[in-house]
């Protein structure tokens, strides 16, 4: 499995005038100057309120492996996107595009998920103030 | 869904690298938030047996409620009138508290008429019932002689009390916490002497409104308005089980604050970082 982890320009520009429905501000918990994509094998599987969590063993380019967490939206907003439980399974290997805590922990906003089967989808909370 | 919408979805979210502004999520049936294209042939408003109108149903927000979350909307720059102790009070929040709803803390009123979720009212003759997201509800009296109590418990949607005039139901509230509580998303703070009537009519059978005056003679120096229209879900949507403190493992991970209000009077950053280019369509992860 090839890790790729990546810092990425600060360039963009904003989203903005959304409701707001998100269970935390994105902005409290993750930095949004720290883009990264991690890929790696599901470990485990947090379906649960009021975020889901994917756990995946990451290997880095120097072959150590690195536990990752990556915090998706709740159960309810990834089914209404069409990304359900049962199209993940331990083994699985996913990408993960988002951004990091700010506290340096490996979690990261799950903003953008490939799946096993090659569909895109969004992985965040919808409209928590960050990145659309 | 088809996976055809799916990949529509997708190609519009992630179609380009760099990020775009507006609403990305879909905005059909079972989005969160719906548009409004009922506006221009009204139906008729329902109404119970006893006359009244019938506020029951499951409502949703729509994009043209600018700015989300912030309970500043209607005022000019979206600028409080804060007190001295209602500065203090929100550089308190904005410096040493964590979001109390992301700690699955109750959001109470009036955060909730700003929040971005949809609710769904149920209308009974003597009691209104809001249902709302985080499993989280409030039951009003309706009774027109019933009075404040003289020290009520303080709670975070405070003692409420409910009465027709004309047909608009008017929910008087008073008894609120001052601690462990913001009044919308930006962390603005609200006192214990807050008083907040809402004035609720449903216009038509698809639209539901609140005008809702805000006293807080702590924290602001004179009342304001907060008004906010809904839309009529879809006959299937209803609110479901969310257990907000099921696995709230954010908790060991949030700042204090909402994080930086952009000039728009939303939370959020201006410069993002964009994600890298999405992987192209079809390529299994390997």
């Amino acid at each position: 499995m090839k890790v790729r982890l990546a810092l990425w320009a600060i360039v963009g520009t904003l989203a903005a005038g959304t409701p707001l429905v998100a269970h935390h501000s994105f902005a409290a918990e993750f930095d949004a100057k720290q883009a990264i994509r991690i890929t790696g094998a599901l470990t485990e599987i947090e379906w649960t309120n009021p975020h889901s969590y994917f756990h995946l063993s990451v290997k880095n380019d120097n072959a150590t492996v690195e536990e990752w967490i990556c915090e998706g939206g709740s159960p309810g907003a990834l089914s209404r996107r069409g990304f359900k439980r049962g199209n993940i399974k331990i083994g699985d290997t996913l990408i993960v595009d988002g951004y990091r805590a700010k506290d340096g922990s490996r979690l990261m906003d799950a903003r953008r998920v490939t799946l096993p089967d090659g569909r895109i989808v969004s992985g965040g909370s919808a409209d928590d103030g960050g990145p659309q | 869904m088809t996976r055809v919408c799916q990949w529509l979805i997708a190609a519009t979210v992630f179609g380009s690298p760099a990020l775009s502004p507006g609403p990305s999520f879909a905005q059909g049936g079972s989005s969160l938030t719906a548009v409004d294209t009922k506006s221009a042939t009204p139906r008729p408003t329902p109404r119970t047996s006893d006359g009244h109108p019938d506020l029951s149903g499951y409502w949703k927000g729509t994009r043209d409620t600018v700015p989300g979350g912030n309970i500043g909307k209607d005022l000019p720059g979206f600028k409080l009138p804060l007190t001295p102790a209602g500065e203090a009070a929100l550089h308190h929040n904005l410096t040493a508290t964590i979001d109390p709803e992301s700690l699955c803390i109750i959001g109470g009123i009036p955060r909730h008429n700003a929040s971005g979720l949809p609710f769904e009212v149920l209308q009974g003759a003597r009691k209104i019932a809001f249902l709302y997201w985080y499993s989280y509800y409030r039951l009003i009296p309706v009774d027109a002689s019933r009075k404040h109590s003289d020290d009520p418990d303080p709670s975070f949607f405070g003692e409420e009390i409910g009465r027709w005039e004309g047909d608009s139901l008017v929910i008087d509230s008073i008894g609120f916490k001052e601690e462990k509580v913001w009044i919308d998303e930006n962390a603005n703070p609200h006192s214990d002497a807050l008083h907040v009537v809402e004035r609720w009519t449903r216009p038509d059978a698809d639209h539901i409104h609140v005008e809702t005056l805000i006293e807080d003679p702590k924290f602001y120096t004179r009342p304001f308005t907060y008004a906010r229209t809904w839309i009529a879900g879809q006959p299937d949507e209803e609110v479901h089980e969310y257990a907000c403190s099921e696995n709230n493992v954010d908790r060991d991970h949030l700042g204090f604050g909402p994080g930086p209000i952009r000039p728009d009077g939303t939370r959020g950053y201006i410069d993002p970082a964009p994600l890298p280019p999405p992987i192209p369509k079809g390529s299994p992860p390997k």
